[in-house]
């Protein structure tokens, strides 16, 4: 059971990684390479906040969401607006990705920095397994982002806004939706929730400069099982790729943890191309 | 000016050659270890780029795994060379092999997947080969690498300093030739048809199955032949160099160069080689640097540096005045031979949508049958069920003694079969003429092979792809605009050309979707003087069509669909009179003073042919 929480913790962290995809893939088609160092560097901030600064966690909270944020906005104003060809948003966001990197090494340094948890670092007991307070949070948290966003766009007009504006840009442009400011907001908006999640993540994974390269795969995997453009879908996603790869880990010998998510990814998208939770469309010329 | 018209009167691949000639005579003008080496490293990235290039920029799958096949061919060589085979050819040619079935697998996904899910898997492959490497840590190493490789040889000489230069630049050049040779060819042109869409892809007669497999295959060869030069150049290697930072690598200089382009891989391999990778020196600054590289370049550069260097020539050429003179070609229709088009109780189901209704018409060679019915009456869907995109439920589809229904689109499309689409589909990148002529590449086949090595047996298939292509061009009247290039056309020129492309595979069978809509009077006029043309010369034409006056001006016999079924079936003048087509079709009451009054409006006249000789 031990395992398991670990496994559905670590799940956790994919899925919310891939929430970010998926805003980003629904409000503008495009692909962010580096939304996963946008929590990395949630993380940093976190660190900073919490154990250089000692600052109050409410007070660090929204630091690390007014940082991200604003990170995330030079990154679509600089690297996402201006490119003209969508496949070279593949280019200027993998840029984007190296350039945190970079930079988080930079000023942080290459070494691991441990997160406290603002709840409690103790371990608990349940369903006779052992658990950190901050997994069961992840996965608390991961859940109600996913309902929250998915009443969120059945609900609101501004996620119907989002919603119509995946289906049809120039439809929902003529309907009267400022497509680019929304998307903007969009982007801007996956970064603050990055920048909060930080406080999150960071005590599970540590603040590491190589965090982002290792999430952002994972959180691919995790989309690309549940489906483009589907939130619901990165919950299932998430809970298949954490538990796999904790399982196959202890099992079959840490090497084989990556194989076994690779394997379980081809054969999920032999079975269904575009994932769990989106249907394909029969072709139509 | 003079000079540029001069320039452009040499052969194009002269340039590239020349280029790498200086490059093979380097050593011998005195070149120091460092450079000769980054060179060399430069070579070897294009080689792997270049892959890349083959099967994304042009076959438009975005398939990342050249990392993985660099890795197999690089421990291919490697372990070779431990067991005492130190000749290089014997490692290219094993190190090509099994990089080539590394290609293969890793493209499999590829073979249902597209876009994104396709990226994913090939790029989640690369990440695998530490891990890989690690289970078989007997043999490889595992993470400390593979030490021990021997020297290498060719054909028992040893290859060392300037010599193994000279082998590293002289594969890069053969390779690049043999790119160019391929890309330029019909194949080449191929690629971009799957680029642009499997379904036309397929509605050609191209098999996407066997098209994406080569683009793999193909594209695995030089990561394969890459990985032995790098082996034999440091005579070590370790997982690292497989890792992320070389896919990276790989796609950034891709997207640099100009991913459809064939030398852009050389260019882009050299920026990333002599930028980037130098700037190892201040590691900590790397990342920095590399990152900001990646963002100007990509918001900068449109099409990459090839892009920027075709913009350059193409403007230089206007201000110069270059043209390449229309060849004067007869604008006759060849003999066609048509087949009999028989379509007998054909049945659709969509969901609960009853779509079509044991639908039944036979279209003739010689004669326009034409297929009329509001929106959503079926029509598109029934010329769909004939290319073989949706399966019939029920009834039979037949071409002469052929079978239709049950085939995959592109048996359809080699049985006889033609089509145009209602939103013209046409490859980007390629030439009018060759956007024509890309409509003979299955009836006519040259292997990818004999393409390479321009055999006698391509080049007589090249010649008569040109002929037929301008005929058909002249056919449409555009013999003007065969260098142009063809996505930039208006929409009515767009739609003749892909009449021109579906005549130049002179089908049994010609399916026109709605052809003539956005086409301006001229242009309609040309059309229907072209599809009279064809009929007397023996085609056999299906015209789906919303402009009433054309169809009755064109058609021998007209099939109207309302509501998935045939409501009637006729030539013409009794079609213009049937009051159950007036009503469902125009929203006319066909009694009524009122309505015959407009029928008359519509039908009268035929002002748009002239003379209304079908009738």
């Amino acid at each position: 059971m031990t395992l398991i929480w670990g496994g559905l913790a670590l799940g956790a962290v994919y899925a919310l990684v891939a929430i970010g995809y998926n805003i980003v893939f629904i409000s503008s088609k495009t692909f962010n390479f580096a939304q996963a160092q946008l929590m990395m560097v949630g993380t940093f901030v976190a660190y900073t906040g919490l154990v250089t600064l000692r600052l109050p966690v409410f007070v660090v909270a929204l630091m690390a969401v007014a940082a991200v944020f604003l990170v995330a906005a030079i990154e679509e104003r600089v690297a996402i607006r201006p490119v003209k060809e969508p496949e070279a948003v593949l280019v200027t966001t993998l840029g984007a990705s190296m350039l945190l990197d970079g930079v988080t090494q930079l000023i942080w340094g290459p070494q691991p920095l441990t997160v406290p948890f603002f709840g409690s670092d103790d371990v608990m007991s349940l369903f006779g397994g052992q658990v950190y307070p901050v997994e069961i949070a992840l996965i608390l948290l991961t859940v109600v982002i996913v309902v929250a966003l998915s009443l969120l766009a059945r609900r609101t007009l501004l996620g119907l806004a989002l919603l119509g504006m995946a289906e049809d840009r120039e439809a929902a442009m003529l309907r009267g939706v400022n497509v680019r400011r929304l998307a903007f907001g969009a982007f801007a908006f996956t970064g603050a929730l990055a920048g909060l999640l930080g406080l999150f993540v960071g005590p599970k994974t540590f603040a590491v400069a190589t965090l982002g390269a290792s999430l952002a795969l994972k959180g691919f995997v995790v989309v690309a099982i549940g489906g483009f453009g589907s939130i619901p879908g990165t919950l299932v996603g998430g809970v298949i790729v954490g538990l796999v790869e904790a399982l196959a880990a202890r099992y079959l010998g840490s090497e084989y943890a990556n194989i076994s998510v690779f394997a379980v990814l081809v054969v999920i998208l032999m079975a269904r191309p575009s994932g769990l939770f989106v249907r394909t469309q029969e072709r139509t010329v | 000016m003079t000079l540029w018209r001069s320039l452009r009167s040499i052969p194009s691949w002269i340039v590239p050659l020349c280029a790498g000639v200086v490059v093979l005579l380097l050593p011998v003008l005195g070149l120091d270890f460092s450079t000769g080496r980054q060179i060399q490293l430069a070579c070897i990235l294009a080689l792997l780029v270049s892959g890349l290039n083959l099967s994304h920029g042009y076959a438009g799958e975005l398939a990342l795994g050249q990392a993985a096949m660099y890795a197999a061919g690089a421990y291919t060589a490697g372990l070779l060379s431990k067991a005492g085979h130190t000749d290089i050819l014997l490692q290219f040619v094993l190190a090509a092999a099994v990089a080539l079935v590394v290609g293969l697998v890793s493209g499999i996904p590829g073979l249902r997947l597209g876009g994104w899910s396709l990226a994913m898997t090939s790029f989640f492959l690369v990440l695998l080969v530490p891990d890989i490497l690690a289970v078989f840590a007997e043999w490889t190493g595992g993470r400390n690498g593979l030490s021990g490789v021997m020297p290498p040889t060719l054909l028992g000489a040893d290859l060392a300093g300037d010599a193994y230069y000279w082998v590293v630049a002289g594969v890069t050049l053969a390779w690049f030739a043999i790119m160019r040779n391929l890309i330029v060819s019909r194949h080449g042109v191929a690629f971009r048809v799957l680029k642009k869409s499997p379904v036309l892809a397929s509605s050609m007669g191209i098999s996407v199955f066997r098209m994406k497999l080569l683009a793999y295959a193909v594209g695995a060869v030089p990561a394969g032949l890459a990985g032995a030069l790098f082996v034999n150049l440091d005579l070590y290697v370790s997982p690292e160099a497989f890792g992320f930072v070389t896919a990276v690598t790989v796609l950034a200089a891709s997207i640099l160069g100009g991913s459809a382009s064939v030398y852009g891989a050389l260019l882009g391999a050299a920026i990333m080689q002599f930028g980037p990778n130098q700037a190892s020196e201040f590691q900590e600054y790397a990342l920095v640097f590399t990152g900001v590289f990646l963002i100007a370049g990509g918001v900068l550069l449109k099409g990459g540096l090839a892009g920027l260097c075709r913009r350059l020539v193409s403007r230089l050429d206007r201000a110069a005045g270059v043209t390449t003179a229309a060849r004067n070609v007869s604008a006759d229709v060849p003999d066609i031979a048509g087949a009999t088009l028989a379509i007998d109780g054909v049945s659709k189901t969509f969901g609960g949508n009853q779509a079509l209704k044991g639908v039944s018409l036979a279209a003739r060679p010689g004669k326009v049958t034409a297929l009329i019915g509001p929106n959503g009456s079926g029509k598109t869907t029934l010329l769909n069920m004939v290319c073989g995109f949706y399966r019939t439920d029920s009834g039979t589809i037949t071409i002469g003694d052929t079978a239709l229904q049950g085939l995959p689109p592109h048996r359809v499309a080699r049985a006889g079969v033609a089509r145009t689409f209602q939103t013209p589909n046409i490859p980007e990148g390629v030439t009018v003429l060759e956007a024509v002529s890309s409509g003979r590449y299955s009836g006519h086949r040259a292997s990818v092979f004999s393409a390479i090595l321009r055999l006698p047996g391509f080049r007589r298939v090249r010649t008569d792809d040109l002929v037929e292509a301008e005929r058909a061009l002249a056919l449409v009247g555009m013999s003007d605009l065969r260098d142009a290039e063809a996505t930039s056309l208006p929409l009515g020129m767009r739609r003749l050309l892909e009449v021109a492309r579906a005549l130049a595979a002179r089908p049994g069978v010609l399916l026109l979707d709605e052809v003539a809509s956005g086409l301006d009077e001229d242009e309609v006029e040309r059309l229907a003087g072209l599809v009279r043309r064809i009929r007397e010369a023996g085609g056999t034409i299906v015209l789906v069509e919303h402009n009433f006056r054309l169809v009755l001006d064109l058609a021998d016999e007209i099939v109207v669909l309302a509501h998935g079924s045939v409501i009637a079936t006729g030539p013409p003048e009794v079609i213009e009179r049937n009051p159950r087509v007036l009503s469902e079709y125009l929203g006319i009451d066909g009694e009524s003073a009122e309505g015959r009054a407009k029928v008359a409006e519509l039908t009268g006249g035929g002002e748009i042919t002239g003379t209304g000789e079908s009738a």
